[in-house]
């Protein structure tokens, strides 16, 4: 009997093994024949979203357009929050053809080089310039939100320490920032920073401020790739740890004792209700500081070094940070509903009403009359309009690897267990084996 | 006599009763586990791009990977300290609530209670826990080691996912020991005492070997999770401070969702199941014939 069993369980393994590649060879071969798509003479696509706190929005948005579009059926998937899991590889693994999916910007020149269609005939990349490059330089990438980061400040707070209004951007040095500090300390609050250490804050968004020295980032991840470019000797990228050095310091840090530790939540409950001043965050950790109080909040850029004319001094790191990308492998009529999608979210008032009122996202579009109402956002809305932003800097570098290899690293160096010049040396041979 | 028919007639009344089982089994662990397999004889970084076949590159690279090596042995050590604190924890407990103290019945229940919390919620909880409650009580009252956050300091986090993996385990291993005390016959303990043994003699020559199968159970459950941790290493420190409690499944993990490569990643979950598979294999037969007879 135990023989009968183990050959009836061999016989369904085999059977599974051959089924699994049996449906993965349909899986491509449908989505390249022309009818894949279409349903009684409907073109139907599959759009994904990566946020996954707008998912009502997103699935709104798809029955706004499928009622202004009948001839097309939009099928809106979105990631859930917190999922791991990539959208676009589970759908992708089960069969299915995503027509248009949500991304990091990275991601069309590293996981996905070879996924998107040339978008750069579209009619919208007259009203942005944040259309997003392949490896190639043509837009690939259509910029869905704005998104940027900074010192985040409680208005409040500060404004009681400083004395009337406060411009966040007459902090133009580290030491008028010291100086901030010690003015908030004299005002009653014990600990003006609360500086939170999650391995994206410090690495992907904190460390790659240094590559913003440049004009274009890129070339200095060419050189770094190259071996030609130092850290250790470099003003820039020392500069910024000299900051993160006053931001973590025991003086003047909430967790300047043990500076490592899950405290992000503790970290926006502090500057939300007031009693730390400022932390390092983009506009995202509204969400986080709201749910405390009718507080209000800004962005005072992260200072590098001590001369008030240095641009870095003076501008917030802002960019896209979520792109749509067309797939290739869609069929030319599907390819053409989701670029309609794209224009309806540009042009159409109800997409432009979707994208910013609905799903409070700053547009990269100058046609967009909407403003969000959330005041980080509303403080990148405003500083992308005056100029005074820098490129998003993390979309120059793998976010996955700066978050998982080398973010220990810099978190260590946090924890003051490894030096300075060792961190340089650990990011420097990361460069090295990335070709 | 069995006739070829009637050995059919078994086969099938077995397909009746064990079919549903078999294609769930297979459907939910059986063939993932060999497209698992032949995952690892490839090179994949996302499905979108065709699939390569690289041999057995992936288990070269798996073996090289110092990080997965450094992981197993920190998983390796919350082993040891977990099955063997939540074992005798958990046998100390049953012995206090079957021995007849005031509202057992109670304190069976709420020490059971945290093992129906998911692990996920508990790390969150305790997250809160470490970080906002223990410090502030040693700020008011002056107690230094509890003054600053727990999950900050490598040793402390560490001790942390071993003391809630404990907090959640242990009650459900008394349920268990519970068991198997209650199930020891009355008249050998009876026989037992009236040849003069003490308390601490029936415990040790009686009580214990008539317990060696519940020992079976209760050491193979916390051995295979603590190999498996997973949701409250991801909810109470996420692998912090600086990496220091990254434990092997979220290694994995990480290897293959967050750095996108699958084939190493899978690799190395194989390997972490053959190590896993063979120490609880090893550890029932051994314990197995331990087990002795009323």
């Amino acid at each position: 009997m135990k023989k009968t069993l183990a050959l009836f369980l061999v016989f369904l393994m085999a059977v599974s093994l051959t089924a699994c590649g049996g449906s993965n060879e349909s899986g491509s071969s449908a989505s390249g024949s022309p009818e894949a798509g279409s349903k009684d003479g409907k073109v139907s696509i599959i759009i994904t979203n990566g946020k996954g706190e707008i998912a009502t929005q997103w699935e709104q948005a798809a029955k706004d357009f499928m009622a202004a579009n009948p001839d097309i059926e939009v099928e809106a998937i979105s990631q859930a929050v917190g999922d791991t899991v990539n959208l676009l590889d589970k759908l992708t693994a089960s069969g299915k053809t995503v027509t248009m999916a949500m991304m990091a910007p990275d991601s069309i020149v590293n996981k996905y080089k070879d996924f998107g269609v040339d978008l750069s005939g579209e009619k919208w990349n007259a009203d942005t310039v944040y259309g997003v490059k392949d490896a190639s330089g043509k837009v690939a990438g259509f910029p869905f939100s704005i998104e940027g980061f900074g010192l985040v400040y409680n208005k409040s707070v500060v404004e009681k320490a400083t004395g009337g209004t406060f411009d966040p951007y007459s902090i133009n040095t580290r030491d008028k920032l010291k100086a901030l500090f010690d003015k908030i300390q004299a005002s009653g609050v014990k600990y003006p920073v609360a500086y939170q250490t999650e391995n994206w804050s410090v690495a992907n968004h904190y460390s790659t401020q240094f590559l913003n020295q440049a004009e274009d980032p890129s070339t200095i991840v060419e050189q770094l790739k190259a071996g030609t470019f130092d850290l250790a000797s470099n003003p820039v990228w020392n500069g910024y740890y000299d900051t993160m050095d006053l931001l973590a310091s025991p003086q003047y840090n909430k967790y300047g004792e043990r500076p490592l530790g899950k405290y992000y939540d503790d970290a926006h409950l502090s500057v939300g209700k007031g009693e730390s001043a400022i932390l390092f965050n983009g506009n995202w950790a509204f969400d986080s500081l709201k749910a405390v109080s009718g507080e209000s909040f800004g962005f005072i850029p992260v200072p590098v070094d001590n001369n008030p004319d240095n641009p870095l001094n003076n501008k917030i790191a802002a960019g896209p940070t979520n792109i749509l990308v067309i797939n290739k492998a869609a069929t030319p009529a599907e390819q053409d509903a989701a670029k309609k999608f794209l224009n309806w979210i540009v042009y159409d008032q109800k997409g432009q009403d979707f994208l910013v009122n609905q799903a409070q996202i700053v547009s990269a579009f100058k046609n967009n009359p909407n403003k969000v109402t959330n005041p980080l956002g509303a403080a990148i809305a405003e500083a992308v309009q005056a100029g005074k932003t820098l490129p998003f800097s993390s979309n120059y570098v793998k976010v996955e690897d700066w978050g998982n290899i080398l973010a220990p690293d810099i978190q260590k160096y946090i924890a003051k267990k490894e030096s300075r010049t060792d961190l340089a040396k650990v990011i420097e041979n990361y460069f090295k084996t990335q070709k | 006599m069995i006739t070829e028919k009637s050995r059919l007639k078994s086969l099938g009344n077995q397909l009746f009763f064990t079919g549903p089982t078999i294609i769930f089994f297979a459907l939910a662990v059986l063939i993932p586990f060999a497209y698992g397999l032949y995952l690892t004889l490839t090179d994949m970084t996302s499905p979108i791009n065709p699939i390569k076949f690289s041999g057995f590159g992936n288990y070269k690279t798996a073996f090289m990977d110092t990080a997965f090596w450094e992981s197993m042995w920190l998983t390796v050590e919350f082993v040891v300290a977990t099955v063997l604190i939540i074992n005798i924890l958990g046998f100390i407990l049953a012995f206090l609530v079957t021995s007849g103290v005031r509202m057992q019945n109670f304190f069976r229940t709420s020490l059971f209670t945290p093992n129906l919390i998911g692990g996920l919620i508990l790390g969150y909880i305790w997250q809160f826990i470490f970080v906002q409650t223990l410090p502030s009580i040693g700020d008011k009252l002056g107690i230094e080691w509890l003054r600053l956050g727990w999950l900050g300091d490598e040793h402390l986090a560490f001790w942390a996912i071993v003391i809630v993996t404990i907090w959640q385990s242990a009650g459900y291993m008394m349920i268990i020991f519970v068991a198997g005390l209650i199930n020891v016959p009355k008249d050998v303990m009876e026989a037992s005492t009236i040849d003069g043994a003490n308390a601490w003699q029936r415990l040790r020559n009686v009580t214990l070997p008539l317990m060696v199968p519940s020992f079976v159970v209760t050491v193979f459950l916390t051995l295979k999770n603590a190999f498996m941790v997973y949701d409250v290493n991801y909810s109470l420190t996420a692998g912090g401070p600086y990496g220091s409690t990254t434990m092997v499944s979220m290694h994995v993990v990480q290897k293959a969702f967050s750095e996108n490569i699958y084939g190493v990643g899978q690799a190395e979950a194989i390997m972490l199941f053959v190590i896993v598979a063979v120490i609880t294999g090893l550890q029932v037969y051994f314990s197995k014939k331990m087990e002795v007879a009323a």
